[in-house]
């Protein structure tokens, strides 16, 4: 399901990275990989605050909704 | 010899903290070539033959953002001494991505991990020792912020540089990379020596076409990237983020030992109250009306005004001592010294008055600017950004341009230098074209001299101001983002924030100061050459065909109204087309505030007052209120001042850009104030006239511009995006 569905507070594992090329390198660099683990820390409309390899990282919604994860 | 460290590491990881530390106030900043990226140099304190290069903040050594390319363009070009690599230690895992690929290039490496004392803080603990065994480089504690360990680690530097030591990588990627890796080395040219031979590989199987075109013998490994694509199921760049990652966390276990159990942390904790869904924009609305609160009101009033009133006029007391102003000891010496009428005239009337006028804004802009310092550096901006960007989005812009907006209501100057933030190209040039609309600190007293002239001082004149200004930005957002040079979706929002943090006095204070010099500076340059011409053309002219200095009731003689009557009639339209008013819009070219004093000039008053009290009389007889408004409207949104149009053509960087955003602003200032001034007489008046007509239709262009335009765009052109203005990918993504 796509992060944006995902509850507050509850990790889960990346599977897949959509979206632009340069977004998907970028969002690599932070530390979105496949198979890593991703936890919610707030939402407004959409738009989050994630925790992933200890840093927290905003991202809007269209991106949110191109992470998968289960 | 002199030696050359490069400090390196991920934004917020306290670089430039460490950076001030290590050199002091011993910096050198400016440009790298080319670009609007920051450069910072300084020496090391008590080492005259060491020189700290300050690196900008950089996730990885990929081609995507200009500050990676700068950054590894320095690190291969100019193949620094030693390496710094600065980690955040809260953080280390990501951090250490950077790391492995600083480790290639073929320069000793020294790490130094930071916020060591937050680590220990959380229960965290990491092995230094381990680490650096892992690692295959020195690895140093330190803490930036409270300055330890950072002697140690600069020394060490010192030392590993002297050596020559070149970290050797002992990072090892799944076999079946390393042996494609060890062909595709084979394969490269005598070009590349023999310790970046590793990069240069890793760059090639990546595909990276930036570094391609940087070598002189490109050999040809397609097919060992087939096979490597093929065996993975990937493409090379994802394999090669992988192995790093999953090397790191090989490593990680045994050197990191998580104390904690609570998986929160406080600044985790303090997002979900800050950058909640109902809470968010309460909180940020009031942490905005202290900003401004203080600093407009009580702090700041109290500021200007001794340095208006004191400084710069009557006099002050220091603890019940009488200091006369400058004004008055200048005029004394002067006197003294048995000085000529006209250089008596030049100084005072034109240099004093009209640099005076500049400065006693400082003390106010200081304080606002110590606030909006303290919410970076404290981190709270960055979730600004990120509550914003879901509002700024509706209009074609990101919420990272809300921030240069911000500062802009102090300094138009450091507000445009703060859009280097937003990395996609796009964004950031709209931003730079829509950021001066906003009120500056130096657009108020036009506001407070039309408000108190013709309108009695009514309050809402001073809002209507604001709510132009960002009516302006939203219109214009909207019909940007329709031409062709602006279309397609503002780029995703992805941003790090930076775990909350008190700030040092001394950070808030420089970055402070680094903003306030950029406006100080402009007084004394740009502002004191005008204000000489200002006054130059003010006091001299033609009388009965004779050239000479004025009188002071001569003025109708003068060069400037001669400039004035020339170009006045393109005002008639906007109701103000007297040759005084048309003057007075030239001056606030010079700097904005400048309209005040040329009015009080032009009225025949030597110094008025801030909002110009003396001239408010002649002011109201001398135009209508509509006239007043449109002029105030154009003065608002028209081109900013000579030292804001400095900083949009640095921040541009290219010159079909800059005379593009200069105007644009200039002609939606002409339009929305002809609508003000044509539709304000209709209604009052009722006089209807060609110009009311041409009014309308510029009206009518606009609305069409703002909706119309829209609808059909949307109708033809559903999900496609420009093709034209490709998404700059060597600019993209920098989070700050």
């Amino acid at each position: 399901m796509p992060l944006t569905m995902v509850k507050a507070g509850e990790p889960n594992v990346i599977r897949k990275i959509g979206g632009k090329e340069e977004t998907r390198r970028f969002l690599e660099n932070l530390g979105f990989v496949t198979g890593g683990i991703v936890t919610v820390v707030s939402e407004i409309g959409g738009n989050m605050i994630v925790n992933v390899k200890d840093s927290r990282v905003a991202i809007g919604k269209d991106m949110a909704i191109k992470i998968m994860v289960n | 010899m002199s030696i050359k460290i490069a400090l390196a590491g991920n934004p917020n990881c306290g670089k430039t903290t460490l950076f001030n530390a290590l050199t002091g106030s011993n910096q050198f900043v400016g440009n790298w070539p080319g670009v609007t990226v920051e450069k910072k140099e300084g020496k090391l304190k008590g080492h005259k033959d060491v020189i700290i290069m300050d690196l900008p903040g950089i996730y990885s050594l990929s081609p995507y953002t200009l500050e990676e390319v700068v950054a590894r363009n320095y690190l291969i070009g100019e193949r620094p001494d030693a390496i710094l690599n600065i980690v955040d230690g809260t953080n280390i895992e990501r951090n250490l991505y950077l790391s492995t690929q600083l480790m290639e290039l073929g320069i000793p490496v020294i790490m130094a991990v930071n916020m060591m004392d937050i680590v220990e803080k959380n229960g965290d603990r990491i092995h230094i020792d381990r680490l650096s065994k892992k690692l295959g480089c020195e690895v140093v504690e330190i803490s930036a912020l409270k300055g330890t360990g950072i002697e140690k680690a600069a020394q060490k530097a010192i030392t590993l540089a002297n050596q020559k030591n070149i970290a050797i990588p002992v990072h090892k990627f799944a076999p079946e990379v390393e042996s494609v890796l060890d062909v595709v080395e084979q394969k490269l040219g005598s070009d590349i020596v023999k310790e970046q031979k590793r990069f240069f590989a890793i760059k090639l199987l990546e595909k990276d076409d930036k570094i391609q075109s940087q070598m002189k013998l490109v050999p040809d490994i397609s097919k060992e990237i087939e096979q490597i694509e093929k065996l993975f199921d990937d493409d090379t760049e994802s394999i090669i983020t992988n192995e790093r990652y999953v090397y790191i966390s090989s490593i990680i276990g045994e050197c990191y030992t998580k104390g904690r159990k609570d998986s929160l942390t406080i600044s985790d904790k303090i997002d979900r109250i800050v950058t909640n869904r109902i809470l968010a924009l309460p909180i940020f609305a009031v942490v905005m009306f202290i900003v401004y609160y203080v600093s407009v009101t009580t702090v700041g009033t109290w500021a200007t005004d001794w340095a208006n009133d004191g400084l710069f006029g009557e006099g002050w007391s220091l603890f019940g001592l009488e200091v006369p102003g400058i004004p008055i000891l200048l005029d004394s010496a002067l006197t003294a010294i048995g000085c000529a009428d006209w250089l008596h005239g030049l100084i005072l009337d034109g240099i004093v008055a009209g640099v005076g006028a500049v400065l006693g804004f400082v003390p106010q802009m200081l304080v606002l600017f110590i606030f909006l310092a303290f919410l970076e550096a404290c981190g709270y901006m960055a979730r600004v950004a990120f509550i914003m960007d879901r509002i700024f989005r509706k209009f074609g812009l990101s919420g990272k341009s809300f921030i240069p907006m911000l500062i802009g209501t102090g300094c138009g100057v450091p507000g445009v230098m703060a859009s280097r933030t937003i990395e996609n190209d796009r964004d950031r040039k709209m931003t730079i074209m829509t950021t001066t609309f906003i009120p500056c600190g130096a657009k108020l007293p036009i506001i407070a001299l039309i408000a108190g002239a013709l309108f009695g001082g009514a309050w809402w004149v001073a809002p209507s101001a604001y709510f132009v200004g960002i009516a302006a930005i939203i219109c214009s957002g909207i019909i940007l983002k329709k031409t062709k040079m602006f279309a397609g979706d503002p780029a995703p929002f992805v941003m790090e924030l930076p775990s909350y943090h008190m700030p040092t006095v001394g950070n808030v204070l420089r970055s402070m100061w680094e903003r306030g010099w950029s406006f100080i500076k402009k007084a004394g340059t740009i502002i004191l050459l005008s204000t000489i011409v200002v006054w130059f053309t003010t006091f001299f002219g033609w009388v009965d065909g004779q050239f000479r200095m004025l009188e002071d009731m001569e003025i109708d003689h003068s060069i400037l109204a001669s400039i004035g009557s020339l170009v006045s009639w393109i005002f008639i339209p906007l109701g103000w087309g007297d040759w005084k008013s048309a003057v007075a819009a030239i001056t606030g070219l010079v700097a904005k505030e400048n309209v005040v004093g040329t009015f009080g000039i032009l009225f025949g008053f030597a110094e008025v007052a801030e909002d110009g009290t003396e001239i408010w009389g002649t002011l109201a007889g001398s135009m209508t209120a509509i006239a007043a408004y449109s002029f105030l409207v154009f003065n608002l949104l028209c081109a900013p001042c000579f030292a804001a149009m400095g900083a949009i053509k640095r921040e541009m960087n290219n010159a079909k850009w800059f005379w593009f955003a200069i105007g644009y602003q200039t002609a939606l200032a002409y339009v929305v104030s002809m609508c003000v001034y044509q539709f304000g007489t209709l209604f009052t008046t009722g006089s209807f006239g060609i110009l009311t007509v041409v009014a309308l239709l510029f009206f009518l262009g606009f609305i069409y511009l703002l909706f119309f335009l829209g609808f059909i765009y949307l109708l033809f052109r559903p999900y496609k995006e420009s093709s034209s203005l490709k998404l700059d990918t060597k600019n993209f993504a920098r989070a700050k």
